[in-house]
């Protein structure tokens, strides 16, 4: 093992890097490169879950349309069945799903609800997030299929 | 030399004399249980004494040996060489700071912001000082995690946003303020919730969650962040105001 009075510092930087009276010269500004997503997985994991968005965001505008072009009831209404259109659709529920799961997965560590001097437990938080999902989608799902009829 | 030895390409820089930095290569002897900071120790003693860093405690408490090592922001006195085997082994200075001289980083910035959360305790009633303020075990872990920090500054070298928005209050102190607001005897208000919530603050985290990744005192700003998040949101929709 080395000795501890072996120190590191120069005697610049020791002594807050006194300049004996000159102007400090200028520091080097050291920025993570702009290529700084790629240096670990979990940073190209985040830049992938964030792209996801966009097709997702799509798919939102594309379903507005479509509620617009339903507005004369379903009589009248044909929705688009081509196979490109059914790829993306599943691509970006596949997408959506992730999101949500990635999200709540981490609800427990976000949502902090006070209980006396406790919290409730991160993993209630976590399973009723997941509860609620299941109740929006079953809700929201038996809403469009049940109003389109 | 023994047998075994390592390289270490350590960055160098001397704003008087190099435009730039730039990398400079030592062979040392390897040890299994040498660190990269007995690296830099060994090369400074036996063969470059004008290489500059910072170090003290030499056990992960004193945070100044924040440094890049292959990348990665690490402490260079708990970052084992044998985990960077065969070499050879980059130790640059932290990124989003600026370089005074070799791996010696200008901190000012965050010392500005950490003074900006006032990461002390604030007492409306009964000064601290005046007497004891008892709190419970379960009170003490509502924020100890948070407590831990050693402002090594290795989760603000990789946050990206730091990066883009150098005025980012930025994770450790965020962590901090949120090691306060969640004290039974801190009595803050919104003191010093206004400063973390302005421009600058919670809302330009982007949650890559990096900062947690690199910690290596185990405390998690990503979740200081999103819960101060939740929490003012919840303020503003509440007419209880989140509490
Ligand atoms: S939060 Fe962790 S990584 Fe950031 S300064 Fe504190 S101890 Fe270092
Ligand atoms: S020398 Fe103190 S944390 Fe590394």
């Amino acid at each position: 093992m080395l000795g501890r009075r072996e120190t590191g510092l120069g005697e610049d930087a020791a002594s807050g890097a006194s300049t004996g009276g000159r102007e400090a010269a200028p520091a080097h500004p050291n920025r993570l490169p702009t290529d700084w997503w790629r240096r670990n997985p979990r940073y190209v994991l985040y830049m992938l879950r964030e792209f996801t968005a966009v097709p997702i965001a799509i798919w939102m505008v594309w379903f507005l349309v479509e509620i617009g072009r339903a507005r004369g009831g379903s009589a009248g209404y044909r929705p688009h069945q081509s196979l490109a259109f059914v790829i993306f659709s599943v691509v970006c529920l596949v997408f959506a799903v992730w999101h949500s799961f990635t999200f709540l997965r981490l609800s427990g560590l976000i949502v902090r609800i006070p209980l006396g001097e406790r919290t409730v437990p991160a993993s209630a938080i976590v399973a009723g997030s997941f509860g609620l999902l299941i109740v929006a989608t079953v809700v929201v799902g038996g809403l469009l299929i049940l109003g389109g009829r | 030399m023994p047998d075994k030895t390592i390289t270490l390409s350590v960055t160098r820089f001397d704003p008087d004399l190099d435009p730039e930095p730039r990398q400079q290569s030592y062979e040392i002897p390897f040890k299994d249980d040498m660190v990269v900071l007995d690296g830099l120790n060994w090369i400074k003693t036996h063969l470059d004494g004008s290489v500059n860093y910072r170090w003290s405690c030499r056990m992960g408490i004193c945070g100044s040996c924040g440094m890049n090592v292959n990348g990665t922001p690490k402490l260079g006195c708990s970052a084992f060489l044998r985990d960077y085997l065969p070499g050879p082994v980059v130790v640059e200075p932290l990124p989003n700071f600026p370089v005074v001289r070799d791996l010696v980083i200008d901190m000012s910035s965050f010392m500005e912001k950490l003074s900006a959360v006032k990461p002390w305790i604030i007492r409306e009633q009964g000064a601290i000082g005046t007497g004891e303020f008892l709190q419970t075990p379960a009170q003490t872990e509502q924020y100890r995690q948070f407590s831990m920090c050693i402002n090594c500054m290795l989760c603000y070298s990789a946050c990206p946003v730091i990066a883009i928005e150098p005025e980012f209050i930025g994770p450790a102190a965020i962590a901090l303020a949120r090691r306060y607001e969640l004290d039974s005897r801190d009595q803050a208000g919104d003191e010093r919730l206004r400063t973390i919530t302005a421009s600058d603050g919670i809302w330009d985290c982007s949650f890559v969650g990096e900062c947690s990744a690199v910690c290596p005192k185990g405390v998690d700003p990503a979740r200081a962040i999103q819960q101060t998040k939740f929490d003012s949101t919840l303020g503003v929709l509440l007419p209880w105001g989140g509490k």
